[in-house]
């Protein structure tokens, strides 16, 4: 298995003038270097899944907030609502309505509050200010990892949008790949690689669009240990050459302990924080 | 951009679409080959039925309308007509060999202008081949016999002018030209051909003679019709007994059945309606030139001597360059030959006026056989399109059962910020995807078939003759379309554009349709159930 040199500095794909919105993004790198302002604020989160016609509660009012440029490890036990805490933070699910004695829920995000965003509004967050990192890497199998990796980028730009910059993109994934020790799988498919090399272009496939927010839910937990530690010593190198603000959710006090901060969830609730 | 990359990849990388591609290939190709065999079948009727008709026929049917030559002489000196020619049609009975008689369609026709007016010549059975019909492999055609040769260009020939030369007098009479299928003499052939049957007649001697049944060669029949006044009221029966110059194939299997070709000039003094010579008082009006027939009397001195003219029952008229597509349309040259015939009409206060005449073309006269096999192919076409609807619920069923496997795929396209629409559109674009394969593949699989659909049904019953002989000893006969059974000798098939553009887009829309509800289904699916779908 290959693993990613540890001198390679990352790619970054606005300095390679990929990103659509420049101004925003080169805001944003500031906002990153500053690193004093909050990033994202989450207030009162309540969620509530239904199953059958039992109101099962999640999240009972989590309150929680992240700085630019930090790696946040929410750490809780399996049920503990850290996945679902990752999902409503990350724009794929929303919070419970209020009403019925419960506050309103915000997320804000750059000033803006995710929750009340309209679906368009939260398909555009999904797409250019969060990128997601999943326990079991959900890369498409009929795709090369490049495919995989430009997928992201294809749903930002837009047929004749990606067209227009398909060399500068396709060279960003290959530059991401490469640094990621990755350069000789690009025509791969992803049952051709090993578990470790997945999540590499899966945290490839989440960085293609320079999101401001990295979420990555359990991103070691379908690994070994050593393979892991490979993948953590990953987002601790793009944490560090791109000033990446990252949410990272496990189980394991391990692997939470390589993270800035820790937020402990219980049972749907904020417990701990520690620095 | 991901829509394109991920339909490609879809369609490239599973055996699923490529099987509901597959059935779409299959529907689209069984509705456009039928389409076509039928389309085929349909215009080769019609361009039968038009054989013998021409492209506007004039009629008064009965009694006829006399002056028909100063007719044709205006409709012939019009520069959109190419010809005209006089015909009568009356039912008459044939005795047929063994004494037995037979109702038959009559038509007295003069042999130069009705050659020049339908494809008449064409339609000549009897006359020289040179090569021999497609089907004919084995050159069994007797019309290919270089000894028969100087017979048959005499058939021929007797056949255009509708007479031959008597024997014993050396004087050219009047002859028949029979329907091919008349009277049952003529034997079909495998490959679509005729020969003529023989017939064992036993005497009571217990010997045996071998009868020819070759008609054109010194074969007579007797004809009957029965003339009418003029007010259609039937006279005495009139027989003749004529010698058979050939036999006619118009390929429609009614016609060369019952219809019997006899010279005009010969029908004409049988049913009455040639010219006649006849006396009347001075002063007398002449009613009609039926109301009596004094042909071989001689005027009385106080009398005077009126010319009834010849009749006949109808005016065929050919269009100049009909199959020009600058020629005026059949409908306005219909009317064109009626204002023809309003202007012969005022000038014969003895004619059927304009407005009572019939005129119609050859697809009004052929309109209930052109009707029926439309109504024929309407009916095979809803019977194969409701079969190809399947084609529909196989899509739904694949595309449902994809997106059911493709669900985690659905979660991480959401995840990475497609919309709800642009999932809804991968999966409607994949459908239009498998619609313009099968569709494409479909309309190539009809147009291969349908190109060479004579050579697979001869491959198919070589094969079933090869199979039957090898298991049973006794080949099986696998012809579908039998040139013994149909009129037409090859499966008839016509691929015209707006045919395969309907069931081509038709095919696309199935599929789109298809893909419709399971497409709705991915862009209603909540991200994050899809992400932990299992």
């Amino acid at each position: 298995m290959s693993t990613p040199p540890e001198t390679t500095r990352l790619p970054d794909p606005v300095a390679t003038g990929t990103g659509q919105h420049g101004s925003e993004s080169r805001a944003t790198t500031q906002d990153r270097a500053s690193g004093d302002a909050a990033l994202l604020r989450v207030t009162g989160l309540r969620k509530t899944y239904r199953l059958g016609r039992v109101d099962v509660p999640v999240l009972h009012g989590v309150d929680i907030e992240f700085g630019r440029g930090e790696w946040i490890a929410i750490l809780g036990a399996s049920g503990s609502g850290k996945s679902t805490l990752l999902h409503l933070i990350g724009g794929l699910d929303r919070p419970d309505k209020p009403g019925n004695g419960k506050p309103r829920a915000t997320i804000r995000f750059n000033a803006r509050d995710v929750a009340s965003f309209s679906h368009a509004e939260l398909d555009r967050y999904r797409c250019r200010d969060v990128g997601f990192v999943f326990q079991f890497y959900h890369l498409l199998p009929e795709l090369t990892v490049t495919d995989n990796v430009l997928l992201g980028a294809m749903i930002r730009h837009g047929r004749f949008g990606y067209m227009a910059k398909r060399a500068d993109l396709r060279k960003a994934a290959a530059d991401l790949l490469g640094a990621f020790g990755l350069k000789s799988r690009l025509r791969h498919k992803p049952s051709q690689l090993s578990g470790g090399e997945r999540q590499r272009v899966a945290i490839a496939r989440a960085l293609i669009n320079d999101p401001t927010l990295l979420l990555a839910d359990e991103p070691t937990g379908n690994l070994d240990r050593k393979t892991g530690a490979a993948i953590l010593d990953v987002l601790a190198e793009i944490r560090r050459e791109r000033g990446q603000t990252m949410l990272m959710v496990t189980h394991d006090p391990e692997i939470a302990a390589r993270a800035d901060r820790i937020v402990e969830l219980v049972d749907g609730r904020v417990v701990e924080a520690s620095g | 951009m991901y829509h394109a990359l991920l339909t490609r990849r879809y369609l490239t990388s599973k055996v699923m679409p490529l099987l509901a591609s597959l059935a779409v290939v299959l529907c689209t190709a069984m509705v456009l080959i039928t389409w076509s065999v039928m389309g085929g079948f349909l215009m080769n009727l019609t361009q039968a039925g038009r054989s013998l008709i021409g492209d506007v026929r004039i009629a008064w049917p009965s009694v006829g309308f006399p002056h028909y030559d100063d007719l044709i002489e205006r409709l012939e000196a019009d520069p959109e007509v190419a010809g005209a020619a006089p015909l009568i049609e009356t039912f008459g009975m044939i005795t047929l060999l063994e004494n037995k008689t037979e109702g038959v369609l009559i038509r007295g026709v003069e042999g130069e202008s009705f050659a020049r007016v339908t494809t008449y010549a064409d339609t000549l059975w009897w006359k020289p081949l040179a090569e021999p019909m497609k089907k004919d492999t084995e050159r069994e055609d007797v019309r290919l016999e270089p000894t028969d040769h100087d017979l048959l260009e005499r058939l021929y020939k007797d056949g255009l002018s509708l007479s031959e030369i008597d024997r014993e007098t050396g004087q050219r009479e009047s002859a028949l030209v029979l329907g091919i299928e008349v009277g049952g003499w003529n034997m079909r052939t495998d490959w679509g051909g005729y020969y003529p049957r023989v017939q064992f007649i036993n005497g009571s001697d217990g010997s045996s003679e071998v009868q020819n049944l070759f008609m054109p060669a010194g074969g007579e029949l007797t004809v009957l019709v029965v003339p009418l006044d003029s007010r259609g009221r039937p006279m005495e029966a009139r027989t003749a007994k004529l010698p058979v110059a050939n036999e006619f194939e118009s390929g429609l299997y009614d016609i060369d059945r019952k219809t019997v070709l006899m010279d005009l000039k010969a029908l004409q003094r049988m049913l009455r309606m040639h010219e006649v010579k006849r006396a009347v008082r001075s002063g007398d009006e002449v009613s009609s030139p039926l109301d009596g027939f004094f042909e071989d009397a001689e005027p009385a001195p106080e009398r005077e001597v009126v010319v009834a003219p010849a009749r006949v029952t109808a005016v065929l008229v050919r269009q100049a360059d009909s199959d020009d597509s600058s020629a005026m349309d059949l409908d306005a040259f219909r009317e064109h030959c009626r204002a023809i015939y309003a202007e012969f009409a005022a000038a014969h206060p003895d004619v059927p006026d304009a407005g009572s005449i019939g005129v119609e073309t050859w697809e009004d006269a052929n309109r209930m056989m052109i009707e029926a096999v439309k109504k024929e192919t309407g009916l095979v076409l809803i019977i194969f399109t409701f079969i190809s609807i399947t084609a529909v619920f196989l899509v739904f069923a694949i595309f449902w059962a994809m997106i059911s496997e493709k669900t985690k795929d659905i979660g991480v396209l959401r995840a990475l910020g497609a919309s709800r629409m642009g999932v809804a559109w991968l999966w409607l674009r994949y459908g239009l995807a498998i619609g313009v394969v099968g569709s494409v593949g479909g309309g190539l699989l009809a147009w291969a078939i349908v190109t060479n659909i004579n050579e697979i049904h001869e491959g198919i019953a070589a094969s079933g003759a090869w199979l039957g002989q090898t298991l049973t000893g006794v080949p099986w006969n696998w012809y579908i379309w039998d040139p013994k059974v149909y009129v037409f000798k090859e499966i008839p098939h016509s691929i015209e554009p707006w045919k395969a553009a309907t069931v081509l887009i038709f095919g696309l829309l199935s599929c789109l349709f298809g893909a419709l509800v399971p497409a709705a289904r991915a862009a209603r699916m909540h991200p994050v159930k899809a992400l932990r779908f299992e």
